[in-house]
């Protein structure tokens, strides 16, 4: 693709560890995207047991969940930060501190895969208590985020200096989205740590007796959203510093990107109790209160949705699309060299339904219906598995080819790969929306009770969506087996040229200069405004109600573990 | 032709109308529909045992305990026209409820009560199901609520409780929670039912038969997962500390579940 201009000398150091960042996390994503395609057919009732090849359903469904929702983003996002603070403030990182982040993240993930494929912590990745996990798993992903917060402080004395040598310049648009993306995952993943610190391992030690499950389960959501925009904000800054430029033209406005990027700062986290509307122990005027963030953070994703169309129309008509709709027609959809579109393209198509049923969700009493359904795996794979999987697999081939100095390989079977993910994605998803909204429960392997025609639990009528469901997740397996070829392939390609490290630049078309989007004080002031207003109610509520405490349990006993012999 | 700018400012003006109307409209559905949320912040503990109260012939409280891997009770009955009133505790860990065909949707946390009320119009079977992983059990956690009409439901045949069995074997598989999986009246749950089980011949997994006999319980009870009946649950039953007097107290039990 020839479409950079400032080429870098990487350190080696550094080159070597964000490519590790990367194929690590890679290999792992092909044990969780094959995960993936199990949950689709022990669902259909394709597999009516409750294991197979030797892991269990919900083993399977534990190791989906963490490896592709946090693991892999949760690197991926690391690796990506070095490339963009390496490449915009362009100055050599701290290696000692680097990589101690990288060896805590090592260590972390693999104590919690052990712990998950020795059958330990069959807890999914919410583990909410009182099922227990192993204090492995715990501390495995305790280490996996202090080492990616240790990451993020390691660029903040290049930040600084930059500002210092270019006062009164306008910090690049892509390190104030890749600083959003770690400043709203600090906010994320300081409650989560409370929650494993101070509540689960203590209790799964055996320390304590019991827990508080209701303040477990609020520090829980507290993180499960925000963390959310943590995955979303790095597919952002690709929307909005790469993809005008594939796509031929310019970015609209760069006052929208920076809005985007610090209004999901005020608002990704007082919003947690929207996934908890169905819970008692929380009053109606707090789910309330969430209810009404959630409405507020959906609007940046607009913004988004129509700056990103006005970059692209820009760029269509540079490419002489005319006309009021006729410019569509001119985009770069199947361009080999600039395949990188078509993964962002794909993504974006993707998340436009993954938003609007985002907005469902939230909207308090609509949950009702739709709660703990499969609904909200077919929105949230509309979103997790739309636009930040597709714009993360992109990006990952992209920094792997340049950084290794590779040709990309199977270049079609690479351009096509989006699309087919997408008709994967959208049939899977509309299988699990008409489910869901019919009551077809998520996290339950129906192939041994609801999907088995020999069970009195049977049900006939969620057959065709099931069906769907198996189809889609089929589709999107093959997509993903496509791009590991590519991925793969070019990894262990010829050299074609010195590895460096470059990036997709876009220029500015309206490149305003609004002073209140210049920093992120106020913006971090208004965080921590809302955070307090949002939550220290309800958590005080819930710490002073004194619940009756929870022992912990296995996930194949009905009695609590203390009480249990042999284990 | 407008500028953008200027585009801009309308479309400002017009989208905070629109947020002002909408946040209107939601202030009056809350106060005019009585728009809410399972909402319970009480003091209520949580309950153990799970029953249907009946306060008037058209109102009654349905105490549900959610448990690994059934719902207490599972099979409830009231007469179309009447308003439940749903409390929901869970015994151990986290479950969901979700009724089919309603939007009666909620979790059962440990430590709080949750709270619903629902008005049955119509005669329906209605089904629950459990929505959060609560363990190897949790695929098939379900229970039924029968709306009958009032006819019905007067004229149903109250069977007078089934006195709990006195015997020691019983009481032995009951404080160790064998009968979550494993009924006494036939039943079908995650284990087999215990009644006319014993003497029946069963094909394991491997092909082979066994007679279910003494010897079989016994090695069944010690190690588990020895030997597997084909079609059967492959997870492991859970292992108990059950001395050899107290499980041949359950084997003559058993025996007696014709």
């Amino acid at each position: 693709m020839d479409l950079t201009e400032r080429r870098i000398d990487i350190e080696p150091g550094l080159r070597r560890m964000i490519l590790i960042e990367i194929i690590f996390p890679m290999v792992l994503l092909i044990l969780g995207i094959y995960h993936g395609l199990m949950q689709v057919l022990y669902r259909a009732g394709m597999i009516r047991s409750s294991q197979f090849l030797g892991l269990s359903y919900f083993q399977g469904l534990t190791l989906h969940g963490v490896v592709n929702a946090i693991v892999f983003t949760t690197f991926f996002a690391v690796a990506f930060g070095y490339a963009i603070v390496r490449y915009y403030l362009g100055r050599p990182l701290n290696m000692k501190v680097a990589w101690l982040a990288f060896t805590l993240m090592m260590v972390g993930t693999l104590l919690a895969a052990v712990a998950i494929l020795s059958g330990k912590a069959t807890v999914l990745y919410t583990f909410y208590p009182p099922l227990r996990a192993h204090p492995a798993f715990y501390i495995g992903v305790v280490l996996l985020v202090v080492g990616s917060w240790i990451a993020f402080f390691n660029w903040l004395p290049p930040y600084f200096a930059w500002k210092r040598e270019h006062s009164g310049e306008k910090v690049p648009l892509a390190v104030v989205g890749i600083f959003a993306t770690f400043i709203i995952w600090l906010i994320a993943t300081t409650p989560v740590a409370i929650e494993v610190i101070f509540l689960l391992i203590p209790w799964s030690m055996g320390w304590v007796a019991t827990v508080n499950v209701p303040l477990a389960r609020m520090l829980f959501w507290f993180f499960g959203h925000p963390l959310v925009y943590f995955w979303l904000v790095p597919a952002y800054v690709m929307y909005y510093t790469m993809l005008p430029k594939l796509a031929g033209g310019k970015l609209f406005s760069d006052f929208a990107g920076r809005l985007t990027f610090l209004w999901l700062v005020l608002y990704s986290a007082p919003v947690g109790i929207h996934h908890q509307f169905t819970e008692p122990g929380i009053s109606s005027t707090w789910k309330f209160v969430h209810a009404f963030f959630t409405m507020l953070v959906a609007v940046p994703s607009f913004l988004t949705a129509f700056t990103i169309g006005a970059s692209l129309e820009h760029g269509a008509r540079e490419r002489g699309g005319r006309g009021l709709l006729g410019w569509w027609t001119k985009l770069p959809y199947i361009d080999k060299d600039r395949w990188l579109f078509s993964y962002l393209f794909a993504g974006l198509v993707i998340f436009i339904f993954g938003g609007a049923t985002g907005v469902i969700n939230a909207s308090y009493n609509l949950d009702t219906v739709v709660h703990n359904t499969s609904w909200l795996p077919a929105h949230f794979h509309q979103t997790v598995a739309g636009p930040v999987f597709l714009s993360y697999i992109g990006m990952s081939l992209f920094l792997v080819a340049e950084l290794t100095g590779k040709q990309i390989r199977f270049r079609t079977l690479n351009v096509w790969m989006p699309y087919i993910w997408t008709l994967g994605i959208m049939i899977f998803s509309t299988g699990l929306f008409i489910g869901g909204a019919g009551g077809e429960p998520r996290r339950t392997n129906m192939g041994v009770s609801y999907a088995d025609p020999q069970s009195h639990l049977y049900h006939a009528d969620w057959g065709y969506a099931k069906m769907l469901g198996s189809i889609g997740g089929t589709i999107m397996t093959i997509a993903a087996l496509m791009f590991f070829i590519v991925f793969f392939a070019t990894l262990f390609s010829k050299r074609a040229k010195q590895g460096d490290l470059e990036l997709i630049v876009s220029e500015t078309y309206h490149d305003e200069r609004v002073p209140a989007v210049q920093t992120f004080t106020p913006w971090l002031a208004g965080a921590a405004l809302l955070l307090v207003i949002a939550y220290a109610p309800p958590i005080a509520q819930t710490i002073r109600s004194n619940f009756p405490g929870a022992p912990p349990y296995s996930q194949d006993n009905p009695r609590p573990i203390s009480s249990a012999p042999n284990r | 032709m407008l500028s953008v700018k200027q585009l801009e400012k309308r479309i400002i003006w017009i989208s905070l109308a629109f947020a002002v109307v909408l946040l209107g409209l939601s202030a009056l559905a809350i106060n005019l529909f009585h728009v809410g949320l399972p909402t319970c912040l009480t003091d209520i503990k949580p309950f153990q045992k799970g029953e249907l109260i009946t306060h008037s012939p058209t109102h009654y409280e349905l105490h549900y305990v959610a448990r690994m891997w059934k719902f207490e009770p599972e099979d409830v009955t009231v007469p179309a026209g009447s308003t439940v009133d749903i409390y929901l505790s869970a015994a151990d860990v986290t479950h969901g409820l979700i009724m089919l065909g309603t939007n009666l949707n909620l979790m059962a946390v440990p430590g709080v009560v949750n709270y619903a009320r629902v008005k049955f119009d119509k005669p329906r079977v209605y089904q629950l199901l459990c929505h959060e992983f609560c363990g190897t059990g949790h695929d098939r956690m379900a229970a039924e609520l029968h709306v009958v009409d009032a006819a019905t439901f007067a004229a149903r045949p109250s069977p007078p409780p089934a006195p709990e069995p006195t015997h020691p074997g019983y009481k032995l598989l009951d404080a160790n929670l064998c009968t979550t999986c494993h009924s006494i009246d036939g039943q079908p749950g995650i284990g087999p039912t215990f009644k006319g089980l014993y003497g029946r011949t069963e094909k394991l997994r491997d092909g082979s038969t066994v007679a279910v006999n003494d010897a079989f319980i016994r090695e069944k009870i010690l190690h588990p997962d020895a030997k597997i009946v084909a079609g059967r649950f492959e997870q492991e039953m859970p292992k108990t500390d059950l001395s050899s007097e107290e499980i041949e107290e359950i084997i003559e039990y058993i025996q007696t579940l014709k």
